[in-house]
């Protein structure tokens, strides 16, 4: 939130994203990549509000991405429903289920809440892939074709949704402004600062952190849906996966910084096209090989800076104390 | 009857999960960090038993302790070229570290063994044995026994051996521990090798009833943090407990629901335990 460079910087930036995919081919791989990039910051930027804010390390976000994925899309199979509608319907139910998983699991920290989180993404994965007659079942489902229209969400070209995934993040990223600049941004700092502190100056601790994983959790939901509607097809692996999206969403911010409003920004901007360039260069060689990189590419970079990570999250916010473990 | 029948299974089977989990918990209990990539190790044990029957012949139940020797030599490894310059780091640190090992080791296996599901033939692979109107399946007894004398083996070595001993104290107090002349990174280095081990050793006695293949770790990650939550992190008796406790809870909600949301009960379980006895997740080593 620095105060000098607020308005030019992201003016300027928004403007290059405006204007860059002019200069390339609509339907052309690297606007795909740019168009997944988008999505994925905005999912980081989702992930930032309890991961970041709240310092609730959530490993299970892939919960609710899948519900927003899987909700739009079996309206629209089943009752042709406009995804935009189902948009709405998967975010109710993610927020739902963030309500039913915060009561049990909201006053773990750390490790626990981390390892909760993940249960609660691969159960969602499990259950997908045994509930075949509803969902589909292992072998994924299918985005039925319509023509062109913003109305149906549906565009032969990559184009129109980069558009769709640039405004998607903006609004992502203004609610995360929203929330931490307003009430529920102090409170949940207070809270990751010193949550007994925050208990006993009369911050309702459970309340704040409900509200950001519940928001974080409808966000997510709803870029769920653009997900479906950007790649026609998924499967319960892609949807509710742990390293497909769990852990690629909060890397995203953590590698960028948590808590800031950029950190998913750089993440992204980093881990996208280098994922995709391993992908593209020796994907094709051997099966397993990008996964690979993927994994050792994380584990360099820990090894390389292990407080980066931290040293990256805690400049603005009294950097005295860290967090120690439950 | 298929209640009771439920019953004996599922203890049968908890036993083995308890010594898979036994790894998992007593590298939590010794270094305080939680590894995200254990289950990994039930894929290394299965790949070695799997072999060794393959190529030497040698029945899975006999190649376990290979499998334990070469996980053991691949987890001190591990040990000291990755997890020892993560140990002061901040948790999201080991966190994400473990994750990306988690995510290497599966596809490193996926390139070497390809993706194919593998499985061992034995002669008692199919046998029971009758007692009154219940079954004991063979291959889940055999495993059972094999997994107890591990845990009693773990059991002594902690309590009579000087490094069992030395692991013990290591954990309790760092300094007060290296003060007594115990090197603290080596006690480190063998509590996550050893750990390694006995999860491998689990993963090459169920391989008579279990295919493996690259992703199958993938099927214990849950289930192991869910025996280790439920006995306490930390907690070796308590892992063995809620072993047993995890494997009746899953094989008697397979009587009443699809076998494929078995998980999904042992989630509800994980959780609410979670929430309501966060307090009884004990610390430290037996």
């Amino acid at each position: 939130m620095s105060v000098p460079r607020r308005s030019l910087v992201p003016a300027v930036l928004l403007a290059v994203a405006l204007v860059a995919p002019l200069f390339l081919d609509a339907r052309g791989y690297p606007i795909r990549v740019l168009t997944f990039a988008l999505l994925f910051a905005a999912m980081g930027q989702a992930w930032n509000i309890v991961g970041g804010l709240a310092a609730q390390m959530s490993l299970g976000h892939a919960g609710f991405f899948g519900i927003g994925a899987y909700t739009s899309t079996l309206l629209l199979v089943r009752t042709g429903v406009s995804p935009w509608v189902g948009m709405i319907a998967g975010a109710a139910l993610a927020a739902l289920a963030a309500v039913l998983l915060s009561i049990p699991t909201l006053k773990l920290k750390g490790h626990y809440f981390a390892l909760a989180t993940l249960a609660f993404g691969e159960v969602m994965r499990v259950v997908a892939g045994a509930w075949e007659h509803f969902t589909g079942g292992p072998q994924g489902i299918s985005v039925p074709f319509s023509p062109d229209s913003l109305a149906a969400f549906q565009f032969k070209a990559t184009r129109p949704y980069y558009y769709v995934m640039l405004a998607a993040l903006v609004l992502v990223s203004l609610a995360f402004l929203a929330v931490s600049r307003g009430k529920l941004g102090y409170r949940l700092r207070a809270i990751r600062a010193n949550q007994d502190a925050a208990e006993v100056v009369g911050i309702g601790t459970f309340r704040a952190k409900l509200a950001a994983s519940v928001i974080s959790a409808s966000l997510t939901a709803a870029l769920g849906t653009c997900y479906a509607q950007l790649n026609y097809f998924f499967d319960p692996e892609t949807v509710f996966g742990l390293a497909p999206i769990s852990i690629r969403v909060a890397l995203i911010a953590i590698v960028g910084g948590t808590g800031t409003l950029w950190g998913p920004f750089v993440g992204a901007a980093f881990l996208i096209p280098a994922e995709e360039l391993t992908n593209h260069y020796l994907g094709a060689a051997v099966a397993g090989i990008s996964q690979l990189a993927y994994g050792l590419l994380l584990i360099v970079v820990i090894l390389i800076e292990p407080r980066g990570l931290v040293a990256l999250r805690i400049p603005r916010l009294g950097r005295r104390k860290v967090e120690v473990a439950p | 009857m298929a209640l009771l029948q439920a019953l004996v299974d599922g203890l049968l089977i908890g036993g083995v999960y308890a010594v898979i989990s036994l790894g998992l918990t007593l590298v939590f209990g010794v270094m305080g960090i939680v590894n995200f990539a254990h289950a990994q190790f039930v894929m290394i044990g299965m790949y070695v038993a799997w072999f060794a029957w393959a190529t030497l012949g040698l029945d899975p139940l006999l190649a376990s302790p290979l499998a334990f020797a070469a996980a053991f030599v691949l987890a001190a490894a591990i040990e000291r070229l990755m997890i020892r310059r993560v140990m002061r780091a901040p948790p999201v640190a080991q966190v994400f570290l473990t994750v990306g090992l988690l995510i290497a080791l599966e596809n490193v296996a996926l390139i070497v063994f390809g993706s194919d599901f593998r499985s061992v033939r034995t002669t008692y692979q199919t046998a029971a044995l009758r007692l009154g109107p219940l079954f004991l399946s063979v291959p889940y007894l055999a495993a059972f026994a094999l997994s107890a004398a591990s845990a009693a083996a773990l059991w002594l070595f902690l309590q009579r051996t000087w490094y069992g001993r030395a692991m013990r104290a290591t954990a309790q107090d760092r300094m007060a521990a290296a003060l007594f002349g115990i090197d603290p990174e080596r006690m480190y280095q063998l509590a996550f090798a050893l750990g390694a081990g006995l999860t491998a050793f689990g993963g090459a006695v169920i391989l008579p009833y279990i295919t493996v293949s690259p992703s199958v770790g993938g099927q214990f990650v849950v289930l192991m943090f869910t025996v280790v939550v439920l006995g306490g992190l930390g907690d070796v008796g308590g892992a063995l407990v809620g072993g047993l406790v995890a494997g009746v809870i899953q094989s008697v909600s397979t009587v009443f629901f699809p076998i494929q949301l078995q998980n999904l009960v042992l989630f509800v379980v994980f959780v609410a335990v979670l929430a309501f006895r966060p307090q009884g997740l004990l610390r430290g080593v037996a």
